[in-house]
């Protein structure tokens, strides 16, 4: 207990004393953890609107004739061996013209003269959400294609594809963002702290002289490191709180953010980014002190 | 393995604390400080080290308290070879020496309160006791006004007895002091004497390296002199 109240009296006393430094280090920390976090949450929320879609979505199975009821049934579970589907429901030609005649509206009047058979029969397919998944949609498009019987599937394959091209890109940014921001973190604490404890050359010198211990040395500095860890990340999650409130608030009327529901970040996900600043930054102030010591 | 030095030292014991077994330190290239110095100093006992500037006393008590190594011989505190002990074994050893140094090594910017709790921190004493016992060394160094003050802004002799009052902080088993009084006039001079005194007779082993004869002339107390690295 006393060797806590030693260790944390001296970490106060040197931060005290090299405040400005320690500031810079912890607007560090914070941005690291703002830019990559903000990084994941936009992520985050594009898988989740990609998972919303998914719900929504539903294929169109172009079929080259029409299918018996065993056909149907066949049909059917050749379908669900992919996947768990909603449900599957087969459209006659006739059904289909009174759609396409319900879509048009007051120009309905041009299939006045028109048979239904040009239209050929199909069945929509609305997947479960385990398939909301976009990508295996795209997989799942690619099964049905496969089947006998099946002429074309339509799905929206365009904006599915590059809606799926943009989530890779995403993760790649978010891959590498964190990646570059976990180094800086850890190598910016390191040469901060290895910094203060040049500084504090004599005083450790004179320390030494009298008797204290690695423990005695290294524990201030791995409490320095800790707390920047945990002062950084935890404002740095705080302002992009404060950021996302603000976007949510004067955005999310306008356009395409009106069809999302934007989520902040998980607390499982928060948690992690916080503990993981802190072991960072813990780790860093470690590897400063290990080189000093050394000498 | 640290031996005996956790168990109180009592006073007049008589048993080697320090042994010095023909010791020889030469500094790079060819600069011999000490040569084939042998020496002994029982428990509780208080010996003067004397000689004139550059025979070798600080290389000698530098040696004791491990800032520098001996290039041959052997030097045993309380029964310990200081050259087969551990990095942290060293550190608990100096935990139990005090050393007063010529150049004091004060940390400039803490007060004179702050550098001689400093080693009682290092052994995790509670606070209300390093209160006490600093104030009580202060008081008896005549430094209580000035425990506030920076270091860094005390005069030589102010500073010098800062370093004796850190010295003795923790009731050392082992006290070493380079040239105590070199900076002190005959009042402190005696402050600082009746505190040597007083640990003394608490059971501390205190070696005084020193070319003030005023302090050792007439002492019934051991001299070793040094001469260009060698005892006579």
């Amino acid at each position: 207990m006393r060797f806590l109240t030693f260790i944390f009296t001296q970490s106060f006393r040197n931060i005290r004393h090299s405040w400005g430094v320690q500031l810079m280090t912890l607007l560090t920390v914070t941005l690291s953890v703002l830019i990559f976090s903000f990084f994941y949450l936009i992520y985050t929320n594009m898988l989740q609107a990609g998972a919303q879609l998914g719900e929504e979505l539903r294929l169109t199975v172009y079929l080259e004739s029409q299918l018996t009821q065993v056909e149907q049934e066949e049909f059917k579970k050749k379908i669900t061996n992919f996947g768990k589907v909603e449900k599957i429901v087969f459209i006659t030609p006739e059904q289909a013209f009174q759609r396409l005649a319900k879509q048009l509206g007051s120009d309905s009047d041009v299939l006045a003269d028109l048979s239904p058979a040009f239209l050929p029969y199909s069945a929509e397919i609305y997947p479960h959400k385990d398939l909301g998944n976009l990508i295996r949609i795209k997989e799942f498009a690619d099964y049905l294609k496969n089947l006998p019987g099946t002429q074309k599937v339509q799905y929206g394959q365009a904006w599915v594809e590059r809606f799926g091209h943009f989530i890779k890109l995403l993760r790649f940014i978010v891959f590498i963002s964190g990646t570059l921001l976990i180094l800086t973190t850890m190598f910016m604490v390191s040469y901060t702290l290895r910094l203060t404890l040049y500084a504090r050359q004599d005083e450790l010198k004179v320390l030494r002289y009298l008797g204290a211990t690695n423990s005695y040395i290294k524990g201030p500095v791995l409490i320095e490191g800790f707390a920047l860890g945990l002062f950084g990340s935890s404002l740095g999650l705080a302002s992009l709180f404060f950021i996302f409130q603000w976007i949510k608030n004067h955005f999310s009327s306008a356009g395409f953010m009106n069809l999302l529901e934007l989520r902040f970040l998980p607390m499982p996900s928060s948690a992690i980014i916080l503990l993981g600043s802190i072991m960072l930054c813990t780790l860093g102030s470690l590897l400063s002190i290990r080189t000093l010591l050394k000498k | 393995m640290l031996e005996n030095l956790n168990e109180s030292h009592s006073a007049h014991e008589h048993s080697a604390l320090v042994e010095v077994v023909k010791v020889t330190k030469i500094y790079p290239p060819d600069v011999v400080a000490l040569r084939n110095v042998s020496l002994s100093a029982e428990k509780g006992e208080l010996i003067f080290l004397t000689g004139p500037s550059g025979a070798g006393k600080t290389t000698l008590l530098k040696l004791l308290c491990r800032q520098e190594i001996p290039t041959k011989g052997l030097i045993e505190i309380d029964g310990n070879d200081l050259n087969t002990l551990s990095a942290n074994d060293i550190q608990k050893l100096r935990q139990r020496i005090g050393v007063a140094y010529q150049d004091f090594k004060l940390l400039p910017r803490l007060s004179v309160f702050q550098n001689v709790a400093m080693p009682m921190e290092v052994q995790f004493k509670s606070p209300r006791e390093i209160r006490s016992r600093v104030t009580e060394l202060l008081e008896k160094l005549g430094l209580k006004e000035k425990k506030n003050k920076p270091a860094g802004k005390l005069s030589r002799g102010e500073q010098q007895r800062v370093a004796i009052a850190r010295a003795a902080a923790n009731s050392p088993l082992l006290l070493l002091a380079d040239e105590p009084t070199g900076n002190l006039d005959a009042v402190t001079t005696g402050l600082v004497m009746d505190l040597f005194r007083e640990l003394n007779e608490n059971g501390a082993t205190i070696i005084i390296a020193t070319h003030d004869e005023s302090i050792y002339q007439g002492s019934n107390h051991r001299k070793f002199e040094l001469q260009q690295g060698e005892l006579y």
